[in-house]
């Protein structure tokens, strides 16, 4: 709505700014009015007085609502203020309005049964929904990509928090180890007490890794597994000649058919296919 | 959409409560598709497309006179982009012209609400209609015109919208909105629930627009000037004084480029003592 109506007010826009190039320190001047515009009080009563309806007039017939309160000193270029003042003083108008027609005992409101040609086409109307619910979906939409947005920041801050506990877990136990070690060689390695670090019991995975290489005596040479170096990095020699022929491959020919049987079936399809047509033909 | 009123002069002081029978003209000068928009269909109006050049009040009144008609709406589009709107009774006037600006239609699909063809309209004014005697004039014309006339033939007898004219920074603003309060049951139709009353809600139907007034006349479609407004200006000056903001831009620029050499020439800095301190030093 702003737009449109922000159109009637760029003339004075327009001005203001024409204004304040002239140096004038207003925020927003008031246009100045016309000194010699034309203001006939005594015509216009006159004319009221020609062309207005009785006073005695039933209210009925006008069916026209003024309200107590004046709007003239809201903020125009607020349009929620002035819409809301529209619309309060239609509100109130109407109620107004509702209260008066129904001391008058005129049927005033329409049965729900009551089907007429609406002021919109159906139509119309319907347009009117789609764009409401496309509006809405879209609504929806933003809303699910900003949640989901969130929720990955969030993944990754606690992913980050994991990471730093599971360092700090480390560290700790190294230096619980070493602080162990030196205890040991202190004491001169007096005692079979454990290290203080249940090895079995922190880290799920990978002692079932080791527990699974087993009996190589424990050596780690290497976090990875046999297996998982294989897949890996390869094994076996070069991979790059398998599609080569070498002496053996070329010697195979189990793969190929006879001659004579490969003639053979060959004519004799052909013969076939041949006789079938001719006869098709024929 | 102006209507009319049978001028019998007997019947209406017999029965001076009797408006029912109007009639009415709403016409358009060149097309004016907003205007069409703009308009309230009402089933007491009367559409007429006008096209005249030289003496528009003579032809416009004659036509209306031919209708049966004695007040007028009349659209007119200038330059394709204003539009102006008359409102005028037709043989003896007044009659006032507004500038319409803020145009917002009914095909417009953000206004949502509904309403009959042809209900009668609640109309609603800000209490500034009373305070002045050009807006006094105004709020009579709007109610003579956009009034249906109770018990018009072509009406239908319920009331489901409010027509809101407000008084804002010397403009006159309309809004249409379709009341929306929960229907009670089908066999009450003049009996609403203080509950319904309460939870009564608007529905913008539109058109909306803005009048800005520009004269008031004591004729119709011409006459006497009885109302100039002096805060108005035409799109045209608005127009041209834009423009000639544009222009002055690179006026502007020189000036700019003197004054800041008369300001440097103005105040020169003066040369500061230490500026050479180490020169001495290196010496």
């Amino acid at each position: 709505m702003a737009d449109l109506e922000e159109s009637d007010y760029s003339g004075s826009e327009s001005e203001e700014e024409e204004s304040s190039s002239s140096e004038e320190e207003h925020e927003r001047p008031v246009k100045e009015p016309r000194k010699d515009a034309v203001y006939d009080t005594n015509g216009m009563h006159e004319k009221l007085e020609d062309i207005g309806w009785p006073d005695d007039l039933d209210w009925v017939q006008t069916c026209a609502i003024t309200s107590h309160e004046s709007r003239n000193q809201i903020d125009v270029n607020d349009d929620l203020v002035r819409e809301m003042a529209f619309y309060t003083q239609a509100l109130e108008g109407a109620k107004e309005a509702y209260l008066k027609l129904q001391e008058l005992g005129v049927p005033f409101l329409r049965p729900s049964d009551y089907y007429a040609e609406m002021i919109k086409t159906d139509t119309h109307m319907l347009k009117i929904k789609d764009k409401l619910l496309h509006e809405k979906s879209k609504l929806e939409e933003t809303d699910e990509r900003r949640k989901s947005r969130e929720s990955k920041k969030y993944a990754k801050e606690v992913q980050a928090e994991k990471l730093k506990e599971r360092a700090k877990r480390k560290k700790q136990d190294i230096e619980s180890v070493k602080k162990w070690r030196k205890v040991r060689q202190k004491t001169g390695h007096q005692g079979d007490d454990a290290p203080p670090i249940d090895f079995e019991d922190r880290s799920g995975k990978s002692s079932g890794s080791k527990r699974g290489r087993g009996g190589r005596g424990g050596g780690d040479r290497s976090s990875m597994s046999r297996q998982s170096r294989d897949a890996r990095y390869g094994h076996g020699g070069m991979k790059r000649g398998s599609k080569r022929n070498d002496a053996n491959s070329s010697a195979d020919d189990s793969s190929f058919r006879g001659r004579g049987r490969d003639k053979d079936r060959g004519r004799g399809r052909g013969r076939g296919r041949g006789r079938g047509r001719g006869k098709a033909r024929g | 959409m102006g209507q009319k009123r049978k001028p019998v002069a007997a019947e209406s002081s017999v029965l001076p409560v009797e408006p029912a029978r109007k009639r009415s003209l709403l016409k358009r000068l060149d097309n004016g598709n907003e205007a069409e928009n703009g308009a309230e269909k009402s089933p007491s109006k009367r559409d007429v497309k006008v096209q005249c050049k030289d003496n528009k009040a003579a032809t416009l009144n004659e036509l209306v006179d031919l209708k049966g008609c004695t007040s007028c709406l009349l659209f007119e589009c200038r330059k394709k982009k204003d539009l102006y709107m008359w409102l005028s009774k037709a043989p003896a006037g007044p009659s006032a012209k507004f500038l319409v600006s803020g145009v917002h239609t009914m095909a417009e699909l953000k206004l949502t609400g509904n309403h009959l063809k042809g209900s009668r309209p609640i109309l609603t004014f800000s209490s500034d209609f009373d305070e002045a005697p050009h807006l006094q004039v105004l709020k009579e014309l709007l109610i003579q015109v956009y009034t249906t006339p109770k018990d018009h033939r072509k009406s239908k007898p319920f009331v489901d919208h409010v027509l809101a004219f407000t008084v804002v920074d010397n403009h006159i603003w309309f809004r249409n909105y379709q009341i929306s309060a929960s229907k009670p049951g089908t066999e009450k139709l003049d009996k609403i629930d203080k509950a319904h009353l309460e939870n009564m809600t608007l529905i913008e139907v539109g058109p909306r627009f803005c009048l800005n007034p520009i004269k008031i006349f004591s004729g119709s479609f011409g006459g006497q000037v009885l109302y100039e407004n002096p805060f108005y200006m035409s799109p045209n000056i608005m127009r041209s004084l834009e423009k000639k903001k544009k222009t002055s831009k690179y006026v502007k620029k020189i000036k700019a480029k003197q004054r800041r050499k008369s300001h440097i020439g103005a105040n020169q800095v003066e040369p500061d003592e230490l500026a050479h301190v180490f020169d001495e030093e290196d010496e």
